[in-house]
């Protein structure tokens, strides 16, 4: 009771008050932005070339601002905004009006899930594994040319190492299509033919967000588990004749593991926000570029739409992190 | 430490990326006589003969794979193009669409599209009547008439939110006297109503009545599969929405661009998103695109890379300089002192255009001095005309002094500057101003400084210009951050002159540009100089219209609906005036005017033009020749524009 009371309860209201506090300064900030839904939609429509006179134009922005009930007061538009979104619905963007939010969210969020997924969590298994083995077996050969291996890779800027691999593995060496979720004009089936298109198109942005993640993890790792190396209680077990394997395991890389949870939790909440410039450099369908698109156009229902579910899924991903961390922490229950 | 546990679940997440990647729908291939439901059966391409080689699934040698210019669909699944913004140069445009007329800028006319004529008014503009082509028919087999013009507008006036609701709020009544014949009647004279009908990068398009009478709400009707009015009918497409497949219609030859020009000769047009440039260089040097609009940078790359690669023009400077836009710089003319005249032609002749051109596109361009682009018909009627006129234009120092700021010879220099960079120039002086522009305005910094110090101005111990008040003068330059496009090259190439005039200037790269522009919350702005003019027609009505003093917000922070300068002169509202009672086909009265509101425009000055838009077109000649080139210009030559289908018929396959 007394774990409910003074740990559970306090951080399931925190949880509630995060979340409804990150989805109402969403709600406010792109409204204080100079720009304006309306007034994209008009740009992008008169940079069609079609002519609009001007007269005409104005009254088709009063037109829309009254269909789209941008015409309501601020709390008018934010109660709405709850009421419609605990039945589940967005609401329809305003730049691909009358698409519904949820859909064009749909459209994207597998590939974002599917890539980003796989990859933050494999960089994160084999990134700490390598730091954690570099930093406490530190005169292993193999482990230091591993460790310049990663040291060269992770200041490349992410741009220039994804342009770098479609160049050496889809021009130099054609191993690999250079954009695109799947062959243009492929029928999309669950046969392995098909799962085989989907992985050869996923290689390199696979490949590229892996590589710095890899280096991310295990230079981080590296530092942590060199600080927990000189800890009393890892002496202590060496002078007992613990077994050298043993230490590193269920000691040093189990009390290093602790931080980098906590960051792995934070990364899979990222992920909702997508990866635009794995987007852009090989044209891989996500969420990345339907945020960037909904900000660049005040798309507020869009914005509102990918923002909440990247919130809520952060703050339930620390919430659950949260309630765990006293299985892996036995301190956290004694205090 | 066991790698046991982790084994498990990675299986597991890679399992779970296979599903979640098959989880959209599937590419929709979509069958072409099916009219309101959508159809998702899959209808593979035919299999071709074993030799045919297959790039993307299609057979290379019948196929032309184009880049799709605005970047990936937001509603690929969408067709309603009648409702908000749909990405239509993803074939929609191109391929599917006939408007009632189409403006042809390279040639410099007007082709009566699904119109047999052009319009024809009555005197005071009331009346409106269209001549329909005959034998047209939809996709479906279903014959284009009057019918489905005169229940397009009726729909169109009367559902609020789809686009151009609110210009078609001017008709009075619309009826067909017999099936190939519309008549509009007007509330108010209009004589530049069927513009609305005129394509140029978008129109009015006309519904197919007996798909759109069935639908109950339009707004959100996807009209999926789409009718095709053009010679290509939707193949299928990405549901991620990164290509677009067509395909040609039996029936071609019953529609007005198989009337016209005969056959299109790929079966298959396939428009593909690169976002990356370094993408699509890769794809043409691989002979995976045949069409591409690239940067400078990109385009020669591949023209370095791929041997069959060409450009518009075959030698520097490459670049489509035919395009009918006008770059440059856009004073707020309700902001001192871009409110002063003479502060903005000081401005004007603190720029040297040979450096400029230089720091912009490497001198890869066309110099232009009027607010109006260098297409070949506005060189013929606008420029050649007004060249004398511009030789006397004088402008007054104050102290009796005059100056004449035309100079005829910039485009000499220019050329002079693109033979010391190395590349081949053109020995004929003809040949020179068709390619670097006919004349732009002096580099004059010693008459820029007595303007403005006739206007108050006063230089600092530094050398830097002070405001009339004694405070340095400071401003900023407004530039859309894509550094591909023009309006940052223009941005800053006109940061480094000023600054080297002695004014104290920054670029203002910003996301929100169009927001401030809207706004008038900027000083200079490289948004368009000046709004397009038709390109293939002598008539400026639009392009002064947006000038027009009847539509201008004077409180700085309010949107602003015409052009972005606020600027107006009741000279140009008389100008206005009488275009709007001079009938479109009376184009002597119009060029007569046309000339009369350019005059007003050097005189004041609103907006600084610098160089007609250059398109860095690439094409790769490997599967397709007979491009609409420099030396060969029988079509506009882009492949995002809507006549697109009208160079289709010309083009020839290699057999490869």
């Amino acid at each position: 009771m007394r774990f409910v009371r003074r740990y559970l309860i306090p951080r399931l209201v925190q949880y509630v008050l995060v979340t409804w506090l990150g989805i109402t300064v969403v709600f406010v900030i792109p409204r204080l932005l100079p720009s304006d839904p309306i007034e994209s939609m008009v740009a992008t429509l008169q940079a069609q070339g079609a002519y609009r006179d001007p007269a005409a134009v104005k009254q088709m922005v009063d037109t829309l601002r009254d269909m789209y009930g941008l015409e309501a007061g601020l709390l008018e538009q934010y109660l709405s905004f709850w009421k419609r979104l605990l039945s589940g619905d967005f609401g329809p963007s305003y730049f691909s009006f009358p698409t519904p939010v949820i859909e064009l969210i749909g459209r994207s969020f597998p590939w974002t899930i599917g890539l980003l997924l796989t990859t933050t969590v494999l960089s994160w298994i084999i990134g700490n594994v390598t730091g954690g083995l570099s930093g406490y077996f530190t005169g292993n050969g193999m482990l230091k040319i591993f460790d310049g291996i990663v040291m060269f890779v992770r200041p490349i800027p992410y741009y220039v190492l994804g342009l770098t691999l479609v160049i050496l593995f889809a021009y130099l060496l054609p191993l690999f299509p250079f954009g695109g979720g799947y062959t243009i004009g492929a029928q999309i089936a669950f046969t392995w033919d098909f799962i085989k298109d989907v992985l050869r198109h996923a290689f390199l942005p696979a490949l590229s967000l892996s590589l710095l993640g890899i280096a991310v993890n295990h230079q981080t790792m590296r530092l942590i588990i060199q600080g927990v190396k000189e800890e009393d209680y890892i002496r202590y077990a060496k002078i007992a004749a613990v077994k050298e394997q043993t230490i590193f395991s269920r000691y040093a890389m189990r009390n290093a593991l602790l931080p980098q949870i906590t960051g792995l939790t934070l990364s899979l909440g990222q992920i909702f926000g997508g990866a635009l410039i794995t987007e852009i450099v090989f044209s891989y369908p996500g969420l990345g570029f339907l945020l960037y698109r909904a900000v660049v156009n005040s798309d507020y229902n869009l914005i509102m739409g990918i923002t909440t579910i990247s919130i809520v899924a952060i703050t339930t991903l620390i919430l659950i992190v949260d309630l765990l961390y006293p299985l892996f922490d036995p301190r956290i229950r004694f205090r | 430490m066991s790698h046991k546990p982790f084994a498990l679940p990675s299986l597991l997440l890679i399992l779970f990326w296979m599903l979640s990647a098959c989880a959209p729908a599937a590419p929709v291939v979509v069958e072409k006589e099916v009219v309101v439901e959508k159809v998702v059966t899959p209808t593979p391409v035919p299999a071709p003969p074993k030799e045919e080689k297959i790039v993307m699934g299609f057979p290379r040698s019948e196929t032309l794979f184009a880049q799709q210019l605005t970047g990936r669909a937001g509603t690929p699944d969408n067709f309603n193009e009648w409702v908000g913004w749909k990405n239509r140069d993803r074939g929609m445009a191109q391929l599917m669409n006939e408007p009632l007329w189409t403006i042809e800028y390279a040639v410099g006319e007007v082709i009566n599209s699904l119109a047999a004529a052009p319009p024809q008014y009555n005197e005071d503009f009331t009346q409106m009547t269209v001549k329909l082509r005959e034998g047209v028919y939809w996709s479906d087999g279903v014959e284009f008439t009057a019918d489905d013009v005169v229940f397009t507008i009726e729909k169109v006036k009367a559902t609020e939110g789809l686009n151009y609701h609110v210009q078609l709020q001017g008709v009075k009544n619309v009826y067909a006297p017999d099936k190939y014949t519309v008549v509009v009647e007007l509330a108010e004279p209009n004589s530049r109503f069927h513009t609305y009908f005129l394509d140029r990068w978008g129109s009015l398009f006309i519904m197919p009545k007996h798909v759109f009478e069935k639908v109950e709400d339009i707004l959100t009707f996807q009209y999926n599969p789409p009718l095709s009015l053009g010679p290509y009918v939707l193949h299928s497409y990405d549901p991620a929405g990164f290509w677009t497949a067509w395909v040609l219609r039996d029936d071609w030859d019953r529609t007005p661009t198989g009337m016209l020009y005969g056959k299109p000769k790929p079966k298959y047009v396939v428009f593909v998103v690169y976002q990356d440039p370094a993408s699509a260089v890769i794809a043409q040097v691989r002979h995976e695109l045949d069409a591409a609009q690239l940067t400078l940078e990109a385009l020669r790359a591949v023209l370095t890379q791929n041997p069959h690669a060409r450009a518009y023009r075959r030698e520097f400077p490459w670049v489509v300089n035919t395009d009918p836009c006008i770059t440059g710089l856009a004073f707020n003319t309700l902001k001192p002192p871009f409110d002063n005249r003479e502060v903005r032609w000081a401005l004007t002749l603190a720029i040297d255009i040979i450096s400029y051109s230089a720091n912009a596109m490497d001198g890869a361009l066309m110099m232009s001095a009027l607010l109006t682009p260098s297409v070949p018909l506005y060189l013929k009627e606008y420029y050649e005309r007004m060249e004398p006129w511009l030789r006397d234009f004088t402008l007054d120092l104050g102290g009796g002094e005059t100056f004449k700021p035309y100079d005829p010879e910039a485009p000499f220099r220019l050329a002079e500057y693109a033979r010391s960079r190395g590349y081949v120039v053109p020995e004929d002086p003809e040949e020179i101003k068709k390619t670097f522009g006919y004349g732009w305005w002096k580099y004059a910094p010693d008459v820029a400084a007595k303007l403005l110090e006739k206007n108050g101005f006063t230089r600092g111990r530094d050398g830097k210009w002070l405001l009339p008040d004694g405070t340095p003068w400071k401003f900023t330059v407004l530039t859309d951050p894509n550094p591909g496009h023009h309006h940052y090259q223009n941005t800053f190439a006109a940061v480094q002159e000023w600054r080297k005039f002695g004014i104290d200037v920054e670029a203002n790269v910003n996301e929100m540009w169009s927001t401030l522009n809207l706004n008038g919350q900027f000083d200079v702005s490289t948004a368009w100089p000046a709004y397009e003019p038709w390109g293939g027609h002598v008539d400026l009505y639009r392009t002064f219209d947006n000038w027009n003093s009847a539509y201008v917000e004077r409180e700085l922070g309010k949107p602003h609906y015409g052009h972005l300068s606020r600027w107006s002169d009741p000279r140009m509202d008389q100008i206005i005036a009488a275009l709007k009672a001079t009938d479109w086909n009376d184009t002597e009265r119009i060029i007569e005017l046309g000339i009369e509101g350019l005059k007003i425009t050097v005189e004041e000055m609103p907006g600084i033009p610098t160089y007609t838009y250059v398109g860095a077109l690439v094409w790769d000649t490997y599967y397709w020749t007979n491009w609409p080139g420099a030396e060969n210009i029988y079509a506009q030559p882009y492949h995002h524009w809507p006549n697109f289908k009208y160079m289709l018929p010309f083009l020839e396959p290699t057999g490869r």
